[in-house]
């Protein structure tokens, strides 16, 4: 759906309908605002609580550290891991009402789809990969010691220094936000956004270090980037917020079905008026 | 809205922006666009930050860093900061250019401003493929992972500032889209990547 945003309203038959509907016309886009919410709270406390992910264990551990570690933390690892599996698609409701403001920019619609398929690519080495391996780790225990290290170094590879989708993902929705002439979010979200490419940028590094702040789980690569992302979504969360508030009632699909609806009855009423 | 924004707006504008107008009346005025000093003020905090840790890494491993840093090209280093400084006073003298309504001044300072950085870019990827090629690279220490990191990320905000300073000089071509918070947003811009490049220049290059 493109929504024109400077149509006028129409004058005429419809106000009793929008009266009727308004109330109810936000509770969708509301109920997604509120899984960002419970997604993110669910998130920390799989990531940070249960599997260990974050703030990530060193990355110069021995091959023996590596297997202490898996047989110490199976048991979080397997309920975070699963909850994971559980609520993964949580996020996608959560991006789904980004991409339906972004639609509503004066940008194309080519923009939102850029923006939730760099997102859906961005989400197997960012999200699910460290999953993954970690669950394998856990659920076989009897492998081979470097198999488990191989396991447990691809899995944080992947989970810091994955940074091209979700680069361009950043680069997409800033641009988006800059060019877009609806003001649908305020511009220094666009800044905000920047920052968050400049930090994935500095965690490409993690491929090459081992130690300091380059490494995943370094001052730069991983302290400094995840504060900045934390600051990025609460950003985000506030301006959704602000967002859906701030629609026009008439533009919100309930709307939008409530006046196409309204013009056929008119135009029906119309023709008929015009046989008799 | 900021108060030049309204001189140069048609008369017509003017009752969209009244929240500023007291700031406006009492002399305190921020150049360029509010959402710009977000931008610069926070980028700023995270480059303070990398310098802070350049620092403490810095204290830990001095000898590594005193002596690759004898490695680095000065002079060169030096011409770059030349050619920034240079840069950045080409799009000083634009704003003002722009304020007193010479706008095809204002265009061609903003180019030579815009040439200046793209001189910057060239010297810095010389001065990368001579230490490559003597076989420094971003894992040959820490040193020199500092280096290539912040010089690299300070680059991209050069990348970024040229992005910039193209689309001031487009709307500085087409009368109805002037603005000069665009032009001053710019120039903030612009003065922050040369402000960050003097301070990598002083830690990287020369603090012994």
């Amino acid at each position: 759906m493109t929504v024109v945003v400077s149509t006028p309203p129409t004058p005429g038959a419809e106000p009793d309908d929008y009266q009727r509907y308004r109330p109810k016309s936000k509770t969708d886009q509301w109920i997604c605002w509120w899984s960002i919410l419970i997604f993110y709270n669910l998130f920390g406390l799989i990531f940070v609580v249960l599997t260990r992910v974050m703030p990530p264990p060193s990355p110069h551990l021995s091959t023996g550290q590596i297997v202490h570690f898996f047989q110490v933390h199976s048991l979080t690892i397997k309920i975070g891991f699963g909850l994971l599996m559980v609520v993964i698609g949580f996020s996608s409701w959560a991006n789904g009402l980004v991409v339906f403001h972004m639609k509503r920019m004066s940008v194309g619609s080519v923009w939102a789809y850029s923006y939730i398929a760099a997102l859906a690519v961005g989400a197997l080495p960012g999200c699910l990969f460290a999953a993954l391996c970690f669950l394998t780790a856990v659920f076989r225990p009897d492998r081979n010691p470097h198999i488990m290290a191989l396991l447990y170094d691809m899995g944080l590879l992947m989970f810091v220094g994955s940074l091209g989708c979700f680069a361009t993902m950043y680069l997409v929705f800033a641009l988006a936000i800059l060019l877009d002439k609806n003001k649908i979010f305020p511009k220094w979200l666009a800044y905000v956004t920047i920052w968050q490419i400049v930090t994935e940028v500095m965690a490409a590094p993690v491929f090459i270090f081992k130690r300091g702040p380059f490494s995943w789980n370094g001052s730069i690569s991983f302290w400094q980037g995840t504060v900045i992302f934390v600051i990025w979504e609460v950003c985000v969360v506030f301006v959704l917020y602000k967002a859906i508030r701030e629609q026009p009632p008439r533009e919100t699909d309930a709307g939008l079905l409530m006046r196409s609806a309204s013009r056929i009855r008119a135009r029906r009423g119309h023709e008929v008026t015009a046989d008799s | 809205m900021t108060a030049t924004e309204r001189t140069m707006s048609p008369p017509h504008d003017r009752d969209t922006m009244s929240p500023t107008d007291e700031e406006a009346n009492s002399g305190i005025r921020l150049p360029g666009e509010g959402s710009m000093w977000v931008f610069v003020l926070g980028d700023m905090i995270i480059f303070g930050a990398y310098f802070v840790i350049f620092m403490i890494e810095r204290t830990s491993e001095s000898a590594v860093f005193l002596q690759s840093q004898q490695h680095l090209n000065q002079t060169i280093g030096l011409i770059n900061t030349l050619v920034m400084l240079t840069s950045s006073w080409f799009v000083a003298r634009a704003v003002r250019a722009c304020r007193a309504g010479d706008y095809q001044g204002a265009t061609r300072l903003t180019v030579c401003g815009f040439l200046c950085g793209v001189v910057f870019i060239l010297i810095k990827i010389y001065e990368w493929s001579v230490e490559i090629g003597h076989g420094y690279t971003l894992a040959s220490n820490d040193f020199f992972m500092f280096y290539f990191m912040l010089t690299g990320v300070h680059l991209l905000h050069v990348v970024l500032g040229l992005i910039i300073l193209g689309i001031v000089f487009r709307e500085l071509r087409r009368p109805t889209l002037r603005r000069a918070s665009m032009v001053e947003s710019g120039a903030t811009y612009w003065h922050m990547v040369d402000m960050l490049w003097i301070v990598i220049f002083a830690l990287v290059y020369l603090l012994r």
